[in-house]
């Protein structure tokens, strides 16, 4: 047990930067000013994990302290490792009254009974969301804390991010959420990133949506100011256009920082120059991806400068609409055209 | 000889139809003028008519088209002015009618008539706050599009129940009083949190339909957890106001039960600031 803290308090001091740790540990709150003091002083991170080392002898830490110690160094900075998105379908009808204290004692209880030897910490953030981290252990050994699964929901939402699930663990987490909210399935979104704070903006719309019919000249004004009053615009009509229609689809303003979009094509190849590719039967498989530092705002920019065309085609206007960046393309076979369709992966 | 009577009898019939068409002939020919002269007149008058309300329409399309900036052009003759203030008036009656129809939302066409985009205001004791959209296609059948409606809202429970097909006045409705609600709840959460920081906020979540104050009594050294459910989520008052205290004969008390009495009947800030004023009670 000490071994495995060690080893854990080990870890985590080499995992986070030496600034970041010392205000985290203030954070955390269980050390004494004297020793604070001590680890504010010092200068080099070999120093510091000695004298952490030192102080957990001393405060006589467990697992479950520094595991706390973690939680709070994940909530801080949680844009690193992939997180995936779940949505939850089929509510019952008491779905909609499930509150926090009902939530963890189920979420618990689901999760003992289905799992030996599992650890589970439950914390509610100030802005609503619950997280909660689940350290797997099986029949034959303890819970492995060196590789926890974070979990974050919002109640009464229908999203649940995780991150650090293993295949294996997937069916008794599932169950476990479906249990505890009070739905009856759970499947994957097809929306994943390394910025949990972006994949979560999208989804609960925490950025400005246009919707049209309101006020369309403020978004024209604004282009006229960035352009020089020496140059006439021929097309500014259409620019005002382009641009109305580009945040119709994608927002105004700052939007989440969505890293990545991939497109999985299961299309018949379509070039009327190339007949020995077109004349195949089977689809021509491939998969396109888009990565960006901010791919809403560069996929925005995009159609407002006419580089899309627009009315955007709704392969890329279903980014946000779907809250998704895993999409299927098929030819659906009655219609000439290729669509959108989802499916799960 | 029945051939020769039948001609015999119709010739005599043409005589006398001949002679009757000669003596009456006069004022028909008068009667028959008469009517051409008023059926021109009246046709003089539909022409003029015509023209007057075409007149009125193309007027009131240049008022629905003109911007609010441009001024308007002064008119010069009486028959001008008269027919401008008619635009006006036929205009106003539209909107009116419009208004009616879509029950004081704004309302607006989108992506070629295909769908509409309404939206919905919402407003806590007289100050106006959020303002949520929602866009509704029309073509196939009426469905839910994109909307910014925070997702516990349960719209699609609400459309499936309001019948959006038949009744989309009574699902607007319902919508708007749970928007309503929620913003009012929340209005209410930031108010205990601005204006009373010695209540402790233990627990609320997203809804604001729970809600726990940690109240304490001063003088006594006593604390009194307070818990309010809403269950009702178009109620922006609680359905269920509960006391609990280490002391269990606290809650059972007068002043207390009247304090439950406050919960329930006003807005949170509000009874805080009444048991504040009236008992000097938590602090």
């Amino acid at each position: 047990m000490e071994d495995q803290m060690r080893s854990l308090l080990r870890r985590l001091v080499r995992r986070i930067p030496s600034q970041v740790l010392k205000v985290t540990l203030k954070k955390w709150g269980r050390l004494t000013a004297a020793q604070q003091q001590n680890i504010d002083s010092t200068p080099t991170k070999w120093a510091l994990t000695d004298q952490l080392l030192a102080i957990s002898e001393e405060n006589g830490w467990t697992v479950r302290h520094v595991a706390e110690l973690e939680m709070i160094y994940v909530i801080d900075k949680p844009n690193q490792g992939m997180w995936h998105t779940l949505r939850l379908v089929d509510p019952n009808s008491d779905a909609q009254t499930v509150d926090l204290i009902q939530f963890k004692e189920q979420f618990k209880s689901h999760l003992s009974e289905i799992s030996r030897h599992v650890s589970v910490k439950m914390k509610k953030n100030a802005d609503e969301a619950v997280w909660i981290r689940i350290a797997w252990g099986d029949s034959f050994s303890r819970p492995n804390n060196m590789k926890p699964t974070y979990v974050v929901h919002y109640l009464q939402t229908p999203y649940v991010f995780v991150t650090r699930l293993t295949s294996k663990k997937k069916p008794l987490l599932y169950q476990s959420l479906v249990r505890a909210t009070r739905h009856r399935a759970i499947k994957d979104a097809n929306l994943s990133g390394q910025n949990l704070s972006a994949i979560r903006d999208l989804l609960m719309q925490h950025y400005q949506q246009v919707f049209p019919g309101r006020y369309p000249s403020p978004l024209g004004e604004r282009t006229q100011i960035t352009s020089n009053p020496h140059v006439d615009q021929e097309q500014a009509e259409e620019g005002v256009k382009r641009l109305q229609m580009a945040c119709e689809a994608f927002g105004a303003g700052k939007l989440p920082q969505l890293q990545s979009v991939v497109y999985k094509m299961e299309t018949k190849f379509k070039d009327p120059k190339n007949q020995r590719m077109t004349q195949r039967e089977e689809p021509f498989r491939c998969v396109v991806t888009f990565k960006s530092s901010n791919i809403l705002e560069s996929l925005r920019h995009c159609a407002a400068s006419g580089i899309a065309s627009t009315p955007l085609t709704p392969l890329l206007s279903s980014i946000p609409r779907k809250g998704s960046n895993y999409f299927v393309v098929t030819d659906n076979i009655p219609r000439a055209a290729s669509q959108v369709s989802q499916q799960p992966n | 000889m029945e051939a020769a009577k039948g001609v015999l009898s119709q010739l005599s019939a043409l005589e006398v139809r001949a002679k009757r068409r000669r003596v009456t002939s006069p004022s028909h020919a008068d009667a028959l003028r008469t009517r051409l002269d008023a059926l021109t007149a009246q046709r003089e008058r539909l022409k003029a008519e015509i023209h007057t309300l075409r007149d009125v329409e193309k007027r009131k399309m240049e008022l629905n088209n003109r911007c609010p900036e441009e001024e308007e052009e002064a008119e010069d003759t009486m028959t001008g002015k008269l027919l401008h203030l008619m635009a006006k008036q036929t205009q106003l009656k539209e909107l009116l009618r419009v208004h009616n129809i879509t029950g004081g939302y704004n309302v607006a066409k989108t992506r070629e008539g295909e769908g509409v985009c309404l939206t919905l205001a919402t407003g806590y004791e007289g100050a106006y706050l959020d303002t949520y959209d929602l866009e509704l296609d029309t073509r196939p059948a009426l469905k839910i599009g994109r909307h910014n409606v925070p997702p516990f809202i349960p719209l699609g429970d609400l459309g499936e129940r309001a019948g959006l097909q038949d009744d989309v006045r009574g699902f607007l409705d319902a919508l708007g009083a749970h928007l309503n609600a929620f913003v009012g709840r929340r209005e209410q959460l930031r108010l205990v949190k601005e204006l009373h920081p010695s209540v402790t906020v233990m627990e609320s979540n997203a809804p604001c339909t729970i809600l726990v104050l940690m109240l304490s009594v001063p003088g006594e050294n006593k604390t009194v957890l307070c818990t309010l459910n809403y269950t009702d989520r178009t109620r922006y008052l609680p359905t269920e106001v509960r006391f609990d205290c280490e002391d269990e004969k606290l809650p059972e008390s007068p002043e207390w039960k009247n304090n439950r009495k406050l919960f329930m009947e006003m807005p949170v800030d509000r009874a805080l600031r009444a048991m504040k004023d009236t008992t000097d009670q938590i602090g």
